[in-house]
């Protein structure tokens, strides 16, 4: 990809080298997640196995990667991978509970299990946040003030309802926290953040393509 | 133990409960504040509104479930957009959990308002792991990463597919997105492939997109669901996000009057201490 930034590699490789590569790293990152899914069996199916703390929960984890992924691999129709086979046994009809196409199980599970289940987990932070904010919160230092005094401008300018308040003081008022707030003082910041964190990152390359940095590898 | 203290260590289950209220009494009374619009949604919105009927655009759903409240919205103020202008709409996920599935879900329940066709109006390429490659990859071609779509149909066998082979048979490239995706459609996809980029993130993402936006590597910008709702009201047709705006500005004024009351409480407290 660094070569490919840099040269025309139509020209220099061959025309399908580029291709060739970006599919070879597709399936590198499908292998990952081979890797993760096998983790996360290992790790739990031994902690089942020894009934160490909360086993049922991890039971519960085992039993829910099998049952999100078993389905969803299995062929659809006849004329998919191993469709065959499956469907000497068990009718064709039943090929639309597998995959992950519309009405399959897959689908079921995600939308009325997985995806309730994140909403809710995430939902939960504004109960934390709203109670963090009432006790954390504190005009301890100019510093803070002025991030909190900034934190409640951007708040109020964000719903309708704050917008409205805002209004009360001038129309061009919530103009101005989009100008000089978001386009101005977060602009800045923001920028200073991006290059930092670009530079951090092509000098941690640079140090891994030298082999400088080897903690990845686990070692010092 | 004074007033302030008993403030400052009021129980939690206070807050929780006028939060709970905040958020359902709106669904109940709706309020119905106006909704301000900001420059980065309008240029968002123009520029989708530019392009000419039947243009060739992508839409991605790279979010997780947990922030569908905020994203879900924008992309089907999108769609809706997209589809009343006979839009093409290929559709992928750069999310292995969900991505996919919501794009299933959400594009067919729109397409079918519109009266649009899988595989002749829309798409979904589903997901491919590691989204740097996958980027890269569209630029060559679409078929190289994705032989099939995401229910296990060839592209090859889908008319629309037809003419959409790489990023140069796209008119625009529309990401709705609650991580650092969007940074790689920008820095990968715009600045390498000179493709227009437009987004839609959650609020806690929006505030580093500004600079992409004032940079004009980004179309336009959509923040959280007060951007979703933004949206909406440019569309002429409200949805999920007009609804929530009540809830979220009782909120956001519960938080507000939390720290303020917290701040009394702890600057009382801490005079007495000195006495």
């Amino acid at each position: 990809m660094v070569i490919s930034f840099f040269f025309d590699n139509e020209q220099i490789f061959g025309q399908k080298a580029e291709e060739f590569v970006l599919q070879w790293v597709t399936i590198v990152g499908g292998f990952a997640l081979v890797l993760g899914v096998f983790s996360i069996v290992r790790v739990n199916a031994r902690a089942v196995a020894m009934k160490s703390r909360d086993w049922p929960f991890k039971l519960m984890t085992v039993v829910s990667v099998f049952a999100m992924a078993v389905p969803a691999m299995l062929p659809v129709s006849k004329s998919s991978n191993g469709g065959k086979v499956l469907f000497s046994i068990i009718p064709e009809s039943w090929g639309s509970l597998f995959g992950t196409g519309p009405n399959s199980i897959y689908d079921w599970l995600f939308n009325y299990l997985d995806s309730p289940m994140m909403e809710t987990m995430f939902a939960m932070l504004a109960f934390f946040i709203a109670s963090a904010a009432y006790r954390a919160f504190r005009a301890r230092s100019a510093d803070a003030t002025l991030l909190l005094l900034t934190a409640l401008l951007v708040m109020l300018w964000r719903v309708p309802m704050g917008e409205a308040f805002l209004r009360l003081f001038g129309d061009s008022v919530p103009d101005y926290i989009n100008t000089f707030i978001m386009n101005g003082f977060n602009v800045a910041v923001q920028r200073g953040i991006i290059i930092g964190a670009a530079l951090g990152a092509a000098s941690m390359s640079l140090r891994i393509m030298l082999g400088i940095e080897r903690t990845y590898m686990g070692k010092g | 133990m004074g007033f302030w203290e008993r403030i400052a260590n009021i129980d939690r289950r206070w807050i929780y409960l006028l939060v709970a209220l905040s958020v359902t009494l709106p669904m109940i009374i709706a309020m119905k504040f106006p909704i301000g619009l900001t420059p980065e949604a309008k240029q968002l919105f123009n520029a989708i509104d530019a392009l000419p009927d039947s243009s060739a655009v992508m839409l991605t759903f790279d979010y997780y479930p947990s922030t569908i409240a905020e994203t879900e919205p924008m992309s089907v103020a999108a769609l809706r957009h997209m589809f009343s202008k006979d839009m093409h709409v290929l559709t992928v996920s750069n999310i292995p959990l969900g991505g996919p599935s919501i794009a299933e879900r959400v594009t067919r329940a729109v397409a079918a308002e519109f009266g649009k066709e899988y595989g002749i109006d829309y798409v979904n390429l589903g997901y491919r792991a590691n989204y740097v490659a996958v980027m890269h990859g569209l630029a060559s071609s679409i078929e190289s990463i994705f032989m099939s779509d995401n229910t296990g149909t060839p592209l090859r066998e889908l008319p629309m597919m037809q003419n959409i082979k790489n990023y140069d048979d796209l008119d625009f490239i529309y990401v709705v997105a609650d991580n650092a995706t969007v940074d790689y459609w920008i820095s990968i996809v715009n600045a390498q492939y000179d493709i227009r980029v437009g987004s839609g993130v959650t609020a806690v993402v929006a505030p580093k997109m500004y600079a992409f936006v004032e940079s004009g590597q980004m179309t336009g910008l959509l923040g959280g669901m007060k951007g979703a709702a933004e949206y909406e009201k440019l569309l002429g047709k409200k949805g999920t996000a007009t609804r929530g705006m009540d809830s979220q500005s009782l909120v956001h004024l519960l938080v507000i009057f939390f720290v303020i009351v917290g701040n009394i409480g702890y600057f009382a407290s801490r005079k007495k201490e000195k006495k």
